[in-house]
């Protein structure tokens, strides 16, 4: 049956050969040299833009960026999601109206919402933001031109669509809980908030786990939000990782070398992290199924 | 719309796939919403309401009054800036100079689309959008249904390791295979044409994955039945697999068309000249073009509405399915 299984695998394991995994091994030689758009030369530098990368402050203030992103998306929209996955599922009236409401944002178009969220948050007193923060008396913020606001302002459109997707993934967690789990509890008498605590939750862990690993991969891949609302700005205030990688490898001198080289360290940090996810995910599936 | 009717519109039939897993051998959380809620008729009607008949749902009591609080919320700040895309765009123009954050405009009109429309070229836009995400697909599901079937149903030395190899994949993030993938598209002489936006994309390790999930729920007996009536492999695939799939092939569908349509970053490399532009690069290029000027906020909503439109469209047709389709490929597990 080898052969036959060979022709079925065939066509998928060209494309990740050709476009996936040739490439990944292409960037993590192209790290090592001091690839770049001008000079058609390239040497070998061997550590060289390792080290660079460690000595770099703009990289180092765009890993900084990139932690409080994450902490400030990732959080909140792990919460909100899995308080309104639970909300929804308890609603007993016009429950497909609010999962359509609220699956809504994974759908938009990122780039479309950024543009919609960055008239939203005009610096004229007139923009929809600042005239709801002038509500509470708050005077006028330039949001995405002052230093302290432009990475929260972001960060609080990757979370508000990151919180859909949260939403989704948890709803779907919570119909894969058998009725009897539930039924069985009502007899012992557990109960709202107990119940939530030590059965729900429990048994949803898997899905915490998949998401929290999932959700921060994804988090940390941060491109269009920052591309389309600041570019960046002000003064790298908002610059993420793949933002930097994408200004030193396509912009300016075309760093190639350089920008494979970022590529290959967040590499390197994202399938720590995942192995890190898969390890916990399978304890957490083994308890799962000793409790199903 | 409650989850049994849900699960009835995946299943129909009885539910071949989802039904005979919970009828079997009970392996419970990776088999999701197909095996919980298509499973038993008895445990069926019991699935509108968790918590069982009670009289606790009597009177609404602070957890009922929090719920609804978080829900309306969550609403309002899911649907607020679609509103205020809605309300800006038909709105008359307006720049920064002149903003108005009334809830209502002044006076109602299209003429924004119009000019979006005609500044953006979205006309040739969303026809590239929509045949290079379709084009997409179509390579997708050549590529991922076989493996998928081949790594759920076929035993095979070097299974593992070959599945290994695919998950290990999914963990290469775009940008660090874009490099190369761009340096490979201009040398076949691809660049800036609408067949260089397609092929990276032509195999997606998590689709294999996803649907090799959904197939490992098929029962075995299913598959022996099949071999016993002298079907072959490819006649299995295509008789027996797919039809039982059919679910988690229209999930992950839809996610790829989703995915395919709001990609920015390849676009952004490959589509330099404005002719294969698109949509969010027709966008992107139109707010880049506008800020030289005074950019129109109106015009900038009407164009990010209209490109929104495809991918609205799908996920309406599509959003019933989607949560129990994630449940059913394992994600949610």
């Amino acid at each position: 049956m080898g052969w036959r299984a060979a022709a079925l695998l065939l066509p998928g394991f060209v494309g990740i050969a050709v476009f996936v995994i040739g490439p990944a091994l292409v960037s993590a030689f192209v790290a090592g040299t001091d690839k770049a758009l001008t000079g058609p030369r390239l040497h070998w530098v061997g550590t060289a833009n390792a080290r660079t990368a460690f000595d770099d402050p703009d990289l180092g203030n765009a890993v900084v960026n990139t932690l409080v992103y994450c902490l400030l998306t990732v959080t909140p929209a792990v919460v909100l999601g899995l308080a309104l996955a639970l909300a929804v599922e308890r609603a007993t009236r016009g429950r497909s109206l609010l999962r359509f409401a609220l699956f809504l944002p994974v759908s938009a178009n990122i780039v479309a919402m950024a543009v919609v969220f960055s008239y939203i948050f005009d610096p004229s007193p007139d923009g929809l933001a600042n005239t709801i923060v002038g509500a509470f008396g708050v005077a006028p913020v330039d949001w995405l031109g002052d230093t302290s606001t432009a990475l929260p302002v972001v960060a609080l459109v990757g979370g508000w669509r990151l919180t859909s997707l949260v939403f989704i993934v948890y709803l779907a967690g919570l119909t894969a809980i058998p009725r009897s789990v539930y039924e069985a509890a009502d007899v012992d008498g557990i109960r709202g908030l107990a119940r939530l605590r030590h059965i729900t939750l429990p048994l949803l862990a898997p899905t915490t786990v998949f998401l929290g690993v999932f959700v921060t991969i994804l988090t940390v891949q941060t491109f269009e939000t920052v591309a389309v609302l600041t570019k960046g700005g002000p003064l790298n205030s908002s610059t993420t990782i793949i933002y930097y990688m994408y200004q030193v490898g396509f912009t300016g001198s075309f760093r190639i070398g350089y920008a494979s080289m970022i590529a290959l360290l967040l590499l390197a940090a994202t399938v720590a992290l995942g192995a890190v996810g898969a390890l916990l995910g399978r304890r957490f599936r083994r308890l799962r199924t000793a409790a199903a | 719309m409650s989850a049994d009717t849900d699960a009835a519109q995946l299943f129909p039939g009885g539910g071949a796939a989802g039904g005979g897993q919970a009828g079997g051998d009970g392996r419970a959380p990776g088999g999701g919403a197909g095996g919980a809620d298509g499973g038993g008729g008895v445990r069926r009607r019991h699935a509108a309401r968790p918590g069982g008949p009670s009289s606790r749902r009597r009177r609404p009591g602070p957890g009922a009054v929090a719920r609804l609080a978080l829900l309306t919320v969550g609403v309002v700040a899911a649907l607020l800036p679609f509103l205020w895309m809605l309300r800006t765009a038909l709105g008359p123009s307006q720049t920064a100079l002149d903003l108005s954050s009334n809830p209502l405009p002044s006076s109602v009109g299209f003429g924004s689309f119009r000019r979006a429309w005609q500044d953006a070229d979205l006309g040739a836009a969303l026809a590239t959008g929509v045949g290079v995400s379709l084009a997409i697909l179509a390579l997708q599901l050549a590529t991922a249904i076989p493996a998928a079937y081949a790594f759920a149903c076929l035993r095979f030395r070097g299974r593992t390791a070959a599945f290994a190899v695919v998950l290990a994949t999914l963990l290469v993030p775009s940008q660090i295979t874009s490099v190369p993938n761009y340096v490979t598209i201009s040398a076949l002489g691809l660049a800036d044409t609408r067949l260089g936006l397609v092929l990276p994309f032509m195999t997606h390790a998590g689709m294999i994955f996803m649907l090799r999930q959904y197939m490992t729920t098929i029962p075995a007996s299913v598959l022996d039945a099949a071999r016993m009536d002298g079907l072959g492999t490819w006649r299995t695939l295509r008789s027996v697999v797919v039809p039982l799939a059919a679910p988690a092939i229209a999930t992950v569908s839809v996610f790829s068309f989703l995915l395919s349509y709001n990609e920015y970053l390849w676009p952004l490399l490959v589509a330099r000249s404005p002719g294969i532009a698109t949509p969010p690069l027709a966008l992107a290029r139109l707010v880049t073009d506008s800020s030289s000027i005074i950019p129109d906020f109106a015009e900038l909503a009407a164009a990010a509405l209209v490109i929104s439109l495809p991918s609205l469209a799908v996920f309406i047709v599509a959003q019933r399915r989607l949560a129990t389709g994630i449940a059913g490929t394992g994600a949610g597990a």
